[in-house]
């Protein structure tokens, strides 16, 4: 067995006093369970799944017992982190450390309110966006669901990470969402901000009682780095849909016949300068529900083979070869280059028409057009299930590992004047490397549109390798350091890995030498203001007072 | 396979939890939106199968040895195999159950069992039964019944009672029906009586494989010698047996269910109900009957990659994800019945709550196999039914102890005891 650093008997006694025995566990299994990560032989010191193994690991059932737990934290200083689902990307919810805390918020499950005149919902970290959707629906409302997946916490993405997803051109993205929250901070202080500061409930994250947004969120969240949300207030948006969600088909190729108030295509256009033009148009017309380039994660090559699988029981992986040689796929595969999905809900029959004919115009103006083969009805009501309840997880995974190299925001002029160079470094690491998944040069995924953002168009391009071959983890690692490097040569900034929060000596020679050092300056003074014993890690990322 | 075979599995689980939850697809509900027992009441994360990966990775690796905990994370699980489903509407290169199948033989080989299984095994090897009972008396149920002796006489069709109704005296009763509703039709039907022996199937699902193959090995051979060409069951353990593993030891029996059979038997009219159940029912698919009851289909090639890395296998690969299982058959029967009118709970089919029987659970969690009984049929009442009906004397017994602890006043059927009140 692997040695690993326990922790203090008495502190261990002292947390199974508040949790109970049955709650907290020192076992290397369990634990095991807690470092093990998604991506981790990325990131991992031994190039292994298993991130640094954690001391512990313990459930509080309640805001009050996270207090307790972080109070012991406290006093004898034992560095925490608490997750709410619990994915993440290269590693992020695992503890940066040995000797850790790792608190499992999984008890924390309840939606404790949902307000149908004011259009929220209170939760606790463990709600997934899927449940929270499923309990809105009854009252024809609905929530943001990140592009992560459904399966996801939408308290830990609005309050410590960052999620867009197709319906952001709709509802924002998650932090946009986030109404009054309860943290308990790692002091073992519990803040109530804006409107729940003053006992006035949960509406407003702002005034009249404190509003520390910027304080706990810094620029990206804080991935449990500093200290533990336990509640949070969500907006909810309407849906005009039916009170549950109806679904049809054989396992995996469910698909939802949602009424005629909703349409779903995948609009294609014949080159980049229309497709963000429709971008713009789309965003100023205000009629999509969900607008998501979303398909694409598979690769251009590979998309409409993918798409014939997944809506079909008896087809499945072993089928891609064979499909892909059909005249009828590769005519589909042109047909879907350059384009996006897009979902439309009309809230009456006249806003629908209205819809469609706004799109209709959309396209005629830009050239683009409904790929006519995923607008037949399975196809339509598979997309409505995918786009409206999965979001892109449960097809993301398809392959095993992936990453994202070129991860930039921005306006969709923006994403324009990169998306050349991304489909170009892909092309170039097919042509020249066998260790990525060849799906084609773009696999840039998007989320179109986003509220207060002028339509932004954040994109990601997707890439999928094998975890379990080493030649291909290597290539996977050289495509997001080429991908890092362009970024910063096109002046588009750095991205994914280009440090770690396992690194911290490499996270401050970065961080110093970013483009606006002053945020992380900034989080470094939040940093000590909020956590002077130090006990969260790097997820929340700041630079060292010394290194200013 | 060996555990060792499933490292890449353990390598590229996404740690997504899908197999936390039904399928995303079909939550209806914060109440009833959980899939996985173990987890629900293990609650680390250990405890799903995406943590079983990494404990086993874990293990593997050396990085863990056994402990008490340990074990009770590899053993407090049903192997009702929603995980399996669930990690699988996405993932087409991942074979948790599978893989948690395998760990439990390795666990038992290394000699790392329960001490609560221990005393079960033993008389299984000595009875030849899962039921604690001596062997002697595994042909009482059939007292009286007039029905071929397969060790003296041949057959086509054989029906195999399986441990629980052979034993259970409130449940032996469905047995005989079975076998009447069989003989009624027409079917040449016999019995091994008491030298019938356990299917096997639940020492598989404890990890003892060796039991396994003997026990198969036995009843291939009986069946062989009593020339049956057809196996028939009222036990969803044993139809899954039968049906998925037993082909992998050499059978080549056609296996039916029972209410495959008596569905089949509706259609050709050979059963005609003649009085009227006014009662609200809602089935519960029994996992190895549903999602766990698909056809085996026999599968020897290799791994390769396209598309640089992209692995699929050569020839195509058999998949199991629940799309094929026994589900519509029971609903027809149940449906075919006067004044028996079926509504469903939201947790159905290839994504149904298990009963809590499974897996070595009831023998060795008790508490923890009756707390999961007990959350189905909350479920069940939440629909307005008055009874939960089954295909399973497992799921029935585990159901009837659950509501009896609880004070519950749900009804508890089987499907073929409300066939023969009908008839």
């Amino acid at each position: 067995m692997v040695p690993f650093k326990e922790l203090p008997k008495d502190a261990y006694q002292a947390l199974e006093d508040i949790v109970d025995s049955e709650n907290i566990s020192q076992d290397p299994a369990i634990l095991d369970s807690y470092a093990f990560s998604l991506n981790g032989e990325l990131v991992s010191r031994d190039g292994s799944k298993f991130m640094p193994r954690p001391a512990a690991a313990i459930l509080p059932g309640s805001t009050e017992e996270v207090q307790a737990i972080v109070r012991v934290c406290n006093r004898y200083k034992i560095k925490f982190k608490a997750f709410s689902a619990g994915w993440a990307f290269v590693g992020i919810a695992a503890p940066f450390e040995e000797g850790m805390l790792q608190i499992d918020l999984r008890r924390m499950d309840k939606i404790l309110e949902i307000d149908e005149k004011n259009m929220f919902a209170v939760v606790e970290p463990y709600v997934i966006g899927t449940t929270l959707q499923a309990e809105a629906m009854k009252l024809g409302l609905n929530t943001h669901l990140i592009g992560a997946g459904s399966n996801c916490s939408p308290l830990a993405s609005a309050c410590a990470g960052a999620g867009p997803g197709g319906d952001t051109i709709f509802m924002g993205y998650s932090p946009q969402n986030l109404l009054a929250l309860e943290w308990v901070m790692p002091t073992g202080e519990i803040l109530r901000t804006g409107a729940l500061g003053s006992g006035c409930g949960w509406f407003c994250g702002e005034g009249p009682g404190p509003s520390t947004r910027g304080a706990f969120r810094g620029m990206q969240g804080s991935s449990g780095g500093l200290g533990v949300f336990t509640k949070c207030a969500l907006k909810l948006y309407p849906w005009p849909g039916p009170a549950v969600m109806p679904v049809e088909g054989t396992v995996p190729a469910y698909n939802s016949p949602l009424p005629d108030n909703f349409s779903a295509y995948t609009v294609a256009f014949p080159g980049w300068d229309a497709y963000f033009e429709a971008n713009y148009k789309l965003f100023n017309a205000e009629i999509a529900y969900n607008a998501y380039k979303q398909y694409i994660l598979f690769g251009e090559e590979l998309q409409a083979a993918m798409v014939r699988i997944l809506t079909d029981p008896t087809k499945q992986l072993d089928d891609l070869e064979e499909l892909l040689k059909k005249p009828e796929i590769q005519k589909l595969t042109e047909k879907m280059r350059r384009s996006f999905q897009i979902i439309l809900a009309g809230m009456t029959p006249r806003d629908k028409e209205y819809k469609e004919k706004a799109l209709d115009e959309i396209l005629a103006s830009t050239g683009g057009h409904k790929v006519p083969e995923l607008s037949e009805p399975l196809m339509r009501n598979w997309t409505l299930l995918y786009l409206m309840r999965l979001c892109f997880k449960n097809i993301n995974y398809v392959w095993g590992g992936y990453i994202g190299g070129f991860v930039h925001g921005g306006t969709p002029d923006f994403a324009k004047s990169w998306y050349p160079l991304a489909i170009e470094l892909k092309r170039k690491f097919l042509k020249e490397k066998r260790g990525l998944v060849d799906g084609g040069a773009d696999t840039l995924v998007c989320a179109l549109g986003s509220i207060g953002g002028g339509g932004g168009a954040s994109a990601e391009q997707f890439t999928q390798y094998d975890p379990t071959d080493p030649e291909s983890v290597k290539v996977a690692l050289e495509f997001l350091a080429s991908s890092r490097k362009v970024g910063r040569e096109h002046k588009l900034g750095g991205g994914l890995l280009d440090w770690h929060p396992l690194y911290k000596e490499k996270m401050q020679q970065v961080l110093s030498a970013a483009s606006r050092p002053a945020i992380f300056h900034w989080q470094g003074k939040i940093k000590r203001a909020f956590d002077p014993n130090d006990l969260g890690d790097t997820s929340w990322p700041y630079l060292e007072e010394s290194k200013k | 396979m060996a555990l060792e075979d499933y490292r890449a599995d353990m390598e590229r689980c996404s740690r997504c939890s899908f197999c936390k939850w039904i399928p995303l697809a079909h939550i209806k509900s914060w109440r009833f939106s959980r899939g996985c027992p173990s987890m629900e009441v293990g609650k680390f994360h250990a405890y799903s199968a995406g943590g079983r990966y990494a404990v086993a990775l874990s293990l593997l690796e050396g990085r863990s040895s056994y402990t008490d905990k340990l074990l009770e994370v590899v053993y407090k699980c049903q192997m009702c195999g929603l995980c399996d489903v669930a990690c699988k509407v996405c993932r087409y290169d991942l074979e948790p159950l599978e893989m948690m199948h395998e760990l439990r033989a390795r666990c038992v080989n290394d000699g790392q069992f329960l001490p609560q299984h221990v005393p079960i095994i033993d008389n299984l090897r000595k009875e030849n039964n899962m039921m604690m009972k001596p062997k002697a008396k595994r042909g009482k149920w059939a007292e009286g019944l007039e029905v071929k002796d397969l060790t003296k006489e041949k057959a086509e069709v054989v029906f195999h009672a399986g441990c629980r109704l052979s034993y259970d005296e409130e449940q032996c009763k469905l047995a005989r029906t079975a076998v009447t509703l069989l003989k009624n039709a027409g079917v040449d039907v016999g019995i091994m009586g008491k030298e019938e022996k356990c299917c096997g199937g639940r020492a598989y699902d404890m990890g003892y494989q060796e039991e396994f193959n003997r026990f198969a090995k036995m009843n291939i051979r009986a069946w062989t010698n009593a020339g049956v060409k057809t196996v028939v069951t009222a036990c969803s353990d044993g139809y899954f047996t039968f049906k998925r593993l037993y082909p992998q030891a050499g059978s080549n029996f056609e296996v039916v269910h029972i209410v495959e059979f008596i569905d089949r038997l509706i259609k050709e009219g050979k059963i005609r109900f003649t009085k009227t159940i006014p009662m609200k029912v809602t089935y519960h698919d029994p996992c190895h009957l549903g999602r766990q009851g698909e056809p085996y289909v026999p599968w020897k090639g290799v791994e390769r990659k396209i598309r640089a890395q992209i692995k699929i296998h050569e020839p195509r690969k058999p998949r199991y994800n629940g799309a094929w299982g026994i589900y519509d058959p029971p609903r027809n029967v149940l449906k075919s019945i006067p004044g028996l009118e079926l509504v469903e709970m939201e947790r159905v089919r290839e994504y149904a709550w298990c009963c809590g029987a499974g897996g070595g659970v009831r023998q060795a969690y008790p508490d923890f196999s009756s707390w999961t009984a007990g959350e189905r049929t909350e479920e069940a009442k939440a629909t307005g039914a008055e009874a939960i009906v089954s295909a399973c004397p497992w799921c029935e017994r585990n159901f009837i102890d659950a509501i009896n602890m609880n004070g519950g006043k749900m009804k508890v059927y089987d499907i073929v005891e409300l066939v023969q009140q009908a008839i």
